[in-house]
């Protein structure tokens, strides 16, 4: 054991001869200069923020009352829109909330749901289609429930691939499109 | 220069004389594993694989050793199930020609589950119900002459088909009325809008013979039940979003529904403690004990998973135990299985898929696997 301590005390002693203090030093400099710089650089952010404003929706925790950019931000599982959404949202996935990403086709029939609107009170009709024809987009994953009911009440459930009837019956994503104001 | 070589001299030396004098491994001949018979703790956890739902597919998983015994491929928004012996497991299923596009294949599957081989198919016309997992949505009549699969485009109706002669047999319209509930050899509900059941009687050639609608026997506006029902003794047993048990005896002709009763008291209410989840409710028939995943929230909550777990005796309709998630650092529990026999094990799937093992009995925490899959959100037994 004692040639095995004197061999690691040779290494140890060659290491601090062949590296001088200044490179050491040099080296750590530019390790925190990277770290400095690094906020300043244009990164985006929003997915992370996303996914932290959607989490609730999907981890069974009791709901949080949201912040009003998620409520406004269409981008957010917590978009005033999306009060029964199910699924990806479409504006992470190349669409926004009422429209599809490039290459796909919207499902012509639909699940409905009325989502009041905070910032001017309204109650408003809104149809959910799906993006259909490609993969699944993995994105923004969102899932509530409001007023949602099981599948014998189909144009009120948002399990079934509303997909189902076009060419492409691939389900992609979902959007949330305002068809008028809820009279009651 | 010197140093470095007796160094390198020295560390030879020692990793030579560490070395073992045993003798080769013998050859190893390439083998393809069989299963044999099914076991009771074993357990067919369906994965939606929603982030690639093209891709989905069953893990057997067996709750006594905790391995991963075989995988079963299950294509896109399947509905999966068991034969009457437990046999065959059949998957109705949708395929498309270019793997995520194409020309669209509706098809049953036959896998034999002592192998999990694929032993035949039935391509059916292009309607098989594009739905989440439900014992309804593929199901075998009682003698397995029939197997019915739940059709909808999105009219509802379903398949009739032979799987002895791998044909269609005919399509029967259900008006509005979803899902195929088996009783006897001949029989298929199904849970219409008005929350009735839809009863549809069959010839010996798979054809309708007659049809009859129940009264309604739960409220769809102000307490719907979950499609998610559990086989009984005589029935199905389905849940309500508020907790209400809806027992249906399923064994004459026509159905006949029990008084529902609730496993939500007035101070659980108070606690706004609601089911929910993808699989909301499981059975051991022998012991008579329903399991439910139970979470505290409102209107709209209803796929929430549970933070615990309670247990009620269907006979006297009393909790017998609670069993907290948190405890065990347990996420929501979504999904849920109980084995039959007697020494039963459940089985919880959370939303990270994780699959929790606990004794039936006890509520003893025997193991947890660490992400079984993507998204398992329904359990098949043996």
């Amino acid at each position: 054991m004692r040639s095995i301590d004197r061999l690691f005390e040779k290494s140890a002693r060659s290491l601090a001869q062949r590296t001088s203090r200044r490179s050491v030093l040099a080296g750590l400099a530019r390790l925190m200069m990277g770290a400095a710089l690094l906020p300043l650089l244009p990164i985006d952010r929003s997915s992370r923020a996303l996914a932290a404003a959607s989490g609730d929706s999907t981890s069974g925790a009791a709901p949080k009352a949201p912040g009003k950019s998620a409520i406004d931000n269409p981008e957010s599982c917590e978009y005033w829109k999306y009060c029964a959404i199910d699924g990806f949202l479409c504006s992470c996935c190349g669409g926004s909330s009422h429209s599809c990403p490039p290459g796909t086709a919207a499902s012509p029939i639909t699940w409905i749901g009325t989502c009041r609107n905070p910032s001017d009170g309204r109650d408003y009709i809104v149809s959910y289609n799906d993006c259909c024809g490609k993969a699944s987009c993995g994105n923004c994953e969102c899932n509530r429930n409001e007023r949602e009911k099981p599948m014998y009440r189909l144009s009120r459930n948002n399990d079934v691939n509303w997909c189902m009837a076009n060419a492409d019956s691939n389900y992609h994503c979902s959007v949330s499109v305002i068809l008028g104001v809820s009279e009651q | 220069m010197r140093t470095d070589l007796v160094g390198a001299v020295l560390l030879c030396l020692l990793g030579c004389t560490a070395l073992p004098a045993a003798p080769p491994l013998p050859t190893e001949h390439l083998t393809v594993e069989q299963l044999g018979p099914a076991k009771p703790h074993w357990v067919y956890a369906v994965d939606e694989a929603f982030y690639n739902e093209i891709d989905s597919r069953v893990h057997l998983f067996d709750g006594d050793s905790y391995r991963r015994l075989g995988q079963i491929d299950t294509g896109f928004n399947p509905g999966v199930n068991l034969s009457p012996d437990g046999s065959t497991t059949v998957v109705a299923t949708t395929y498309f020609s270019r793997g995520s596009h194409g020309a669209r294949t509706d098809v049953v599957e036959f896998i034999d589950n002592t192998t999990l081989g694929l032993t035949g198919e039935i391509v059916l016309p292009p309607k098989h119900a594009n739905t989440l997992l439900t014992n309804f949505n593929i199901a075998y009549g009682s003698d397995s002459r029939f197997l019915y699969v739940s059709y909808v485009t999105p009219a509802s109706s379903f398949g009739v088909l032979d799987p002895v002669k791998k044909t269609v047999l005919g399509e029967i319209d259900t008006a509005g009325c979803v899902l195929v509930i088996p009783s006897g050899p001949n029989r298929v509900s199904s849970i219409c809008e008005s929350g009735r059941l839809l009863t549809v009687t069959l010839d010996a050639d798979g054809h309708e013979a007659s049809r009859a609608m129940s009264e309604p026997f739960f409220d769809p506006d102000t307490d719907p039940i979950f499609v998610q029902g559990v086989p009984t003794a005589d029935g199905d047993l389905f849940l309500s979003f508020l907790g209400q048990v809806h027992e249906v005896d399923l064994s004459g002709a026509q159905p006949a529904f029990r008084k529902p009763w609730s496993i939500v008291s007035a101070a659980d209410a108070r606690e706004h403690w609601r089911p929910g989840g993808q699989t909301v409710a499981a059975l051991n028939r022998r012991l008579g004990r329903l399991y439910v995943p139970m979470h505290r929230g409102g209107e709209g909550t209803h796929k929430d998973g549970g933070t615990e777990i309670w247990v009620f005796d269907t006979e006297t309709h009393e909790r017998v135990a609670r069993w907290p998630l948190g405890a065990h650092k347990l996420d929501p529990v979504i999904a849920i299985q109980v084995s039959q026999d007697a020494a039963p094990i459940v089985f919880a799937a959370t939303n990270k898929s994780d699959i929790a093992v606990f004794d039936a009995l006890d509520g003893r925490l025997r193991h947890v696997e660490k992400r079984l899959g993507q998204t398992i959100w329904f359990f098949l037994n043996p």
